[in-house]
C-alpha cells in the first residue's frame, strides 16, 4: 500500500476509535445503525458477486433477531452464546429453502426472495410465541461477567468488531480458491460452468456464508434495541439494501456498502425534511443517483476525480478494483 | 364445509386470480420483451383503481368511460415512465433499471398516502344485487371482475398474435436482430411498457367496485402477481394465467383458515411446486434474463 493510504487508513482507524468521545450520544446511534446496514449491505454485495440479487436480507436478519429474543427470553441463555445458534439456524433454515430455490437460477432466486421477506414478517407478526406484531418481550442487555453492555460507546465497538469480523472473511474468502470461483461465476456463468466450476454448490455456500452474518447482524439488532418486532423487517427494506450497494458502487464489494450505508444513513438527518416526505426525497435522490452516476460514489472517485491527483502511471490500476 | 361457503371461496379465489393473471401478464410482457423487471407494476394497478373511482364519484361518468379512461390514463403514465426514467438507465443493465422502478414504486407510494389518505374510495355497485344458482347467492360485482379479466386475457392473447404483439415476441427474443428485420425495437418498447402498465390499470378498475382502493393494494398485489409468475414459470404468459387462478383459489381458502398466514401458504406452495416442477406449471416461456 501507498504511503498516503497507510497514513489515511491509520487516520480512519483513530478516528473510529475515537468516535464516541468525538460525537454526542444521538449521533452515536446513527453510527451503531449504519454498521447493523453495512452488514446487511455488505451481504447483498457479497451475494451478488455469484450473480445473485438478494432481496431476502430482512428476512434471514428477522430470523437472527428473533432467535435471540426467543432464546434469551425462554431460556434465559446469555446473549454471546445466542450469536453462534442465531447464526447456524440462518444457515440450517436457508439451507433448506435455497436448496430449491438456487438451482432454478437468478430470477427465481430475487422473485423467491422478496417473497420470503414478506412471508417472514407475516409469520412473525401472526404468531404469539413471538408476541405477534407488538414485537417480542424486552430482553436483558449483553452482559460479559459484572460488565453490562447498556450505552452506546460500548455497543458501538461490539458492532465495529462484529463489523471487522465480517469484513476479514469475506475479505479472506474473496481471495481464496472459493473466491475465485466465485469470481467466475460472477463474470461468466455458462463459462464457469464448461470449465466445471459447480454453480449450484458455490452459490449456496456464498448465500448461506452470507445469512450466517445477517443472522449476527439481527442479534447485534437486538443487542442495541432490546426487542424485535415484526415492522423493523420490511418488504421495502429488503429492497432499499440494494440501494446502499448501489450508491456505494456496484463493483466495489467490501467498501461499496459501507460507504452507501454511511450516506444514505446520515443524509436524511441533515436535510431535515418533515418525516412524510422523506421517502420521496430518498426515492427522486436514488434515481437521479443511478441515472448521473451509475459507478457509485466509489465508482466516481476512482473514475473521475482520482486522475486529477494521481501521476499517469499509476492509471493501469483505476479500471475500478474487483477486491476493494 | 357447506357449499354455499364453498363456492363463494372459489368465486372470491378466481376473482383474486383475475387480477393476479393481468398484473402478472403485464409485468411478464415488461420483463420479457424490456428485460426489465418492473417493480411498480403494483403501483399502476393501484393508480388504476384511484382514476377508476375519482372519475365514477367525482366527474359523476359512468364506470365503463371509467374503465376506458383507467385503461388510457395508465397507457399514458407507463409511456411517460419509459421515456422520462426508463430509457436512460436501460444501457445501465439490468439492476440498475429495477432499482430505479424500486426507486418511483417507492415515490409513487408515498405520493398515493399523502394524497388519497383520506380519500380511500369504493366504487359504487354496477351490477347491484347476486345471482342465484341452486340456492347459492354469489356477488355480481366479483362474477364481473371474473368476466372483465378472462375478456382482457382473451382480447390479449389475439393481440400477441397480430403484427405488433409479433414483433414485440420478436423484439424480446433478440432485440438486434428484430431491428435487422426493420422492427422498430424502441417503438415496441415503449408500447410494451403502455401496455403492461394498462393492463394493471384494467385490473385496478375492475377492482374498484368488490374492494375499495387503498394506498397498499399496489404492494400486496404485487407480491402475489410475483408468486403467480413463479408458479407459472417465469417468463411465461400461459403459465401465469393458470397460475393466477390457482394461486387466488388457494390464497382465498388459506384466509378462510388461516387469516394472515395466507401468504404464507401460498408462499409454500409455490416452493413445494417448484421442487417438483422447476419449469413452473407449463407454458413457452418468453426469454427472461438472468441463469
Amino acid at each position: 500500500m501507498s504511503k498516503a493510504k497507510t497514513i489515511a487508513l491509520g487516520l480512519l482507524i483513530l478516528l473510529l476509535i475515537a468516535l464516541p468521545w468525538l460525537v454526542n450520544p444521538y449521533v452515536l446511534q446513527i453510527v451503531i445503525s449504519t454498521i447493523t446496514y453495512s452488514i446487511l449491505g455488505l451481504a447483498f454485495a457479497f451475494t451478488l458477486r455469484v450473480g445473485l440479487p438478494r432481496f431476502d436480507i430482512a428476512a434471514w436478519w428477522a430470523i437472527g433477531a428473533y432467535t435471540t429474543t426467543t432464546l434469551m427470553l425462554k431460556t434465559h441463555m446469555s446473549f454471546w452464546l445466542t450469536l453462534p445458534i442465531a447464526g447456524l439456524v440462518a444457515v440450517i433454515l436457508g439451507w433448506l429453502f435455497f436448496v430449491i430455490v438456487i438451482p432454478r437460477g437468478m430470477m427465481v432466486f430475487l422473485m423467491f426472495g422478496m417473497v420470503l421477506t414478506l412471508a417472514t414478517q407475516q409469520f412473525f407478526g401472526a404468531m404469539k410465541f413471538f408476541g405477534a406484531w407488538g414485537g417480542t418481550g424486552v430482553v436483558p442487555q449483553p452482559t460479559i461477567g459484572p460488565f453490562t453492555f447498556a450505552n452506546k460507546p460500548e455497543l458501538y465497538f461490539l458492532g465495529l468488531i462484529l463489523l471487522l469480523i465480517n469484513l476479514l472473511v469475506y475479505y479472506a474468502l474473496f481471495n481464496s480458491k472459493i473466491g475465485r470461483a466465485w469470481n467466475a461465476i460472477g463474470s461468466s456463468l455458462k463459462l464457469a460452468n464448461s470449465v466445471g466450476v459447480d454453480i449450484v454448490k458455490y452459490r449456496m455456500a456464498n448465500v448461506l456464508i452470507g445469512n450466517f452474518f445477517l443472522a449476527i447482524a439481527g442479534s447485534y439488532l437486538v443487542a442495541y434495541t432490546l426487542v424485535a418486532v415484526p415492522t423493523t423487517f420490511s418488504f421495502m427494506f429488503s429492497v432499499y439494501v440494494m440501494m446502499y450497494v448501489v450508491v456505494g458502487g456496484l463493483a466495489y464489494s467490501l467498501t461499496g456498502p459501507l460507504i452507501g450505508s454511511t450516506v444514505i444513513t446520515f443524509l436524511p438527518e441533515y436535510l431535515r425534511v418533515a418525516k412524510e416526505y422523506e421517502t420521496i426525497i430518498t426515492g427522486v435522490a436514488t434515481i437521479l443517483i443511478i441515472i448521473f452516476m451509475p459507478m457509485g460514489i466509489l465508482g466516481l472517485i476512482n473514475l473521475r476525480i482520482k486522475p486529477w491527483f494521481v501521476r499517469r502511471k499509476e492509471y493501469g490500476r483505476l479500471s475500478g478494483g474487483a477486491n476493494k | 364445509m357447506d357449499l354455499g361457503l364453498f363456492f363463494q371461496l372459489i368465486v372470491n379465489g378466481l376473482m383474486s386470480g383475475g387480477i393476479y393473471a393481468l398484473i402478472a401478464s403485464g409485468f411478464t410482457l415488461i420483463l420479457g420483451v424490456m428485460k426489465v423487471f418492473n417493480f411498480s407494476q403494483g403501483q399502476f394497478y393501484m393508480l388504476g383503481a384511484f382514476v377508476t373511482f375519482g372519475i365514477t364519484s367525482s366527474l359523476g361518468l359512468p364506470y365503463p368511460i371509467a374503465i376506458l379512461a383507467a385503461l388510457i390514463a395508465m397507457f399514458i403514465l407507463g409511456v411517460i415512465f419509459h421515456f422520462t426514467i426508463i430509457h436512460w438507465t436501460l444501457p445501465f443493465g439490468f439492476f440498475h433499471t429495477m432499482l430505479v422502478t424500486i426507486a418511483f414504486s417507492a415515490i409513487v407510494g408515498q405520493v398515493s398516502l399523502l394524497t388519497f389518505a383520506r380519500d380511500q374510495g369504493m366504487v359504487s355497485e354496477v351490477l347491484p344485487g347476486t345471482l342465484n344458482i341452486h340456492g347459492i347467492t354469489l356477488n355480481n360485482g366479483k362474477l364481473l371482475v371474473i368476466a372483465g379479466a378472462i375478456i382482457v386475457m382473451v382480447a390479449l392473447y389475439y393481440f400477441i398474435k397480430t403484427k405488433i404483439g409479433t414483433a414485440m415476441l420478436a423484439a424480446a427474443e433478440n432485440k438486434e436482430v428484430a431491428q435487422l428485420q426493420g422492427i422498430n425495437s424502441e417503438r415496441i418498447f415503449w408500447v410494451t411498457m403502455g401496455i403492461g402498465s394498462g393492463l394493471c390499470g384494467i385490473a385496478g378498475a375492475l377492482i374498484v367496485p368488490v374492494l375499495s382502493a387503498t394506498s397498499s393494494m399496489g404492494i400486496n398485489a404485487f407480491t402475489r402477481a410475483m408468486l403467480v409468475v413463479l408458479v407459472g414459470g417465469t417468463g411465461s404468459m400461459s403459465g401465469a394465467l393458470l397460475a393466477a387462478f390457482v394461486v387466488g383459489i388457494i390464497e382465498s381458502f388459506a384466509f378462510q383458515y388461516v387469516g394472515q398466514l395466507s401468504l404464507v401458504a401460498i408462499f409454500a406452495f409455490a416452493g413445494v411446486l417448484l421442487f417438483f416442477r422447476p419449469g413452473g406449471l407449463l407454458g413457452k416461456p418468453l426469454p427472461i434474463p438472468g441463469q
